[in-house]
């Protein structure tokens, strides 16, 4: 081959042209999922959004241009998530100078190795989950634990007797794996059972066709979905839809084996910084001002939510708005603040349930910047001083009916 | 034995540079575990829990197994009525490219809600399934693509079908049976692991590594995955040492013709 002068310009070009389209696509993705929400032009208005109908907003600087924030869910758009939803329709974001992206989640993906990896900026995820993430390297800090309940239920048909973890023996236990089956460990190690050997522990689907199918004689449940997917099911027996008193529940709560679930996480390394101290400040706040809003007023955050593009129902999702408002009211010291008692009971079961490989949770205590209140705290003390209440301890569970299939 | 070791160290010393060259890497960039686990953190939990492993590649494997020998039956039914009679090929042939082409991860939920899900009946469907198609075209292709001056010696002194089979085809078809095999028996614990993603008994290599995976604890993970490529590669060289026995002369070279 000659090597001319123009073969040679080209073959340059070429590899100039290639070296750069290498580079840009290899530091597109290494910088935060930010780029995908691309900041409003520097025309943006201060929040323009809609005040919320009860109280005053209580962040009131003006605002040039709203940070870009992404946040990844533990789960698909459903009203689980509905408070950040709201915070965003709403505008609460917005008013806090936010500009948020949120990042649905699925099956295979771990919303806190997502955060620990630099591809959001806060994750939603369950403590027991977040620690061994932590155990294994990843630096995440847990800032506001929204969820004060445990959802988790082993639900059975009411024939079967099953009213406690002690009468699993012996029988078909369903649970998701996938991180979610710790509770359910729990139980039956507390319960003086082998999980190995007095229980057959079989893994289910995402749905409830096995339990109502007959195949398992209990099921993991969320109170706040799965566990209204078997009360949205014709009962071939009558032709109408079961009702609670077809089935029994074992409430982990009560078994005394409940781990904290849904928190706020930030990452730690960041969290040195004062610019990223703020937004996580900004962030929580109006993320708990949302988780207020949906407190107060279930349907029209569940209407937010279904707009949002859930592929379940109406009445399912107003359903499952209401359990997760039971999970979060009332916040006895505040909402999103974690109770020592109840971060210690959440890691000695992490310390000590095995699962069926022998392996437990974490092997040693989280370290100390593994949660802090410091964020929740002044959420709280802001948003009381703004007229809202945060404790909920007025707050009453509505009365829901679910139709079939849940629509 | 020196030819065979000359042609063994290649391969095992770029093996050996490779994980080498992973645990540096870990080592001297100080990478957490949950962002990728060293060779020595995989093996030390790899040694630990060989029981564990062990359990979980034999449940495995067993569903595997049963996969492929349903699917090989299957598969060589297939071939032979297929080429004996040319409407069963026309029949079989699109279909059995069509299952080829359905996702193992599609199939196992449909299959999981259609029978009981805490037995292994959808996992071995689903490996059968799988198994079937390589099976049947490699055994088919043996089965008609006979030399065509044996097959008219076979004609010219009136031999039945049935004796042109026994006789023609089926020796010819040996060696492509094997081929299909040594598609199959990979493919066949590939597809038991798969399916086991998707609920039924927790014991097996794809529930386990699933499960560590979420639960961050990657180095146990990518030990189960070390198990799950030791029983591919097992079943593989189980072909072969079965194709040696039943077949010793594909094994040895042709004479020059």
């Amino acid at each position: 081959m000659r090597h001319t002068p123009r073969r040679r310009w080209a073959a340059l070009t070429s590899v100039a042209v290639v070296g750069a389209l290498a580079l840009t696509a290899c530091s597109s993705s290494s910088s935060s999922s930010s780029s995908s929400a691309a900041p409003e032009s520097s025309a943006a208005e201060s929040s323009a959004a809609p005040e919320s109908s009860a109280a005053e907003s209580p962040a009131a600087a003006e605002c040039t241009t709203p940070t870009p924030v992404s946040l990844q869910l533990q789960w698909v758009a459903q009203a689980q998530f509905a408070g950040y939803y709201a915070a965003k329709e709403l505008g609460y974001y917005d008013e806090q100078c936010l500009d948020v992206t949120i990042l649905e989640g699925g099956v295979d993906i771990v919303p806190q190795t997502v955060l620990a990896q630099g591809g959001a900026d806060f994750a939603i995820s369950w403590v027991p989950k977040a620690l061994a993430s932590i155990e294994q390297g990843a630096a995440i800090t847990n800032v506001a634990q929204v969820f004060q309940r445990s959802g988790t239920l082993q639900v059975s048909f009411a024939d079967k007797g099953i009213t406690t973890a002690a009468d699993f023996k012996g029988k078909k236990i369903g649970n998701w794996g996938f991180g979610n089956e710790y509770e359910v460990f729990a139980a039956i190690t507390k319960a003086g059972l082998d999980p190995a050997a007095d229980v057959e522990l079989v893994q289910q689907q995402f749905d409830m066709a096995a339990l109502l199918n007959g195949e398992i004689d209990a099921a993991e449940a969320m109170t706040y979905n799965e566990y209204a997917q078997v009360l949205e099911a014709i009962n071939p027996a009558t032709g109408a839809l079961y009702t609670p008193e077809d089935f029994n529940v074992v409430d982990y709560n009560e078994e005394g084996v409940a781990m904290y679930q849904d928190a706020i996480w930030a990452s730690t390394e960041r969290l040195a910084d004062p610019a990223y101290q703020e937004l996580t400040q900004k962030f929580v706040t109006a993320s708990l001002q949302g988780w207020i809003h949906c407190r107060d007023n279930a349907q029209e955050c569940a209407d937010i939510v279904l707009a949002a593009g859930t592929k379940l129902g109406a009445s399912h999702q107003l359903w499952q708005m209401n359990e997760v408002n039971k999970l979060i009211w009332p916040s006895p010291a505040g909402v999103g603040i974690i109770d020592a008692a109840l971060w210690e009971q959440t890691v000695a079961v992490a310390l000590t349930t095995k699962n069926l490989e022998g392996a437990t949770i974490i092997t040693g205590e989280p370290p100390a910047e593994a949660y802090t209140n410091q964020f929740a705290e002044a959420a709280n003390a802001e948003l009381t001083a703004a007229g809202l209440n945060t404790t909920g301890d007025a707050f009453a569970p509505i009365a829901v009916t679910l139709a079939e299939g849940g629509n | 034995m020196g030819a065979r070791l000359r042609s063994i160290w290649p391969p095992v010393l770029i093996a050996v540079l490779a994980l080498a060259a992973w645990q540096l890497l870990v080592v001297v960039r100080n990478i957490p575990p949950y962002l990728l686990p060293s060779p020595s953190l995989i093996a030390g939990n790899f040694f630990k829990d060989i029981s564990l492993m062990w359990g979980a590649a034999f449940y495995t494997g067993t569903s595997a197994l049963l996969g492929l020998m349903f699917g090989t039956f299957l598969g060589v039914l297939a071939a032979l009525l297929a080429q004996r009679f040319i409407v069963v090929n026309n029949l079989i042939t699109p279909l059995a490219a069509g299952l080829a082409a359905v996702p193992i991860i599609a199939l196992t939920p449909i299959l999981n809600n259609m029978f009981n899900i805490t037995s292994r009946t959808p996992r071995v469907l689903v490996t059968t399934i799988i198994v079937f198609f390589p099976i049947f075209v490699n055994v088919i292709r043996g089965l008609v693509q006979v030399q065509p001056v044996q097959l008219e010696l076979m004609r010219s002194m009136n031999a039945s079908p049935r004796t042109v089979l026994r006789i023609l085809r089926i020796p010819n078809a040996i060696p492509f049976f094997f081929t299909g095999m040594k598609v199959a028996a990979p493919l066949a614990v590939i597809a038991a692991l798969v399916a086991e993603y998707f609920g039924g008994p927790q014991e097996g290599l794809g529930s386990r590594i699933a499960s560590n995976a979420a639960n961050t604890a990657y180095g146990r993970a990518w030990a189960y995955v070390a198990a799950a490529i030791i029983t591919g590669l097992l079943f593989y060289v189980i072909v072969i040492l079965l194709e040696r026995w039943v077949a010793p002369w594909t094994s040895r070279p042709r004479p020059a013709s």
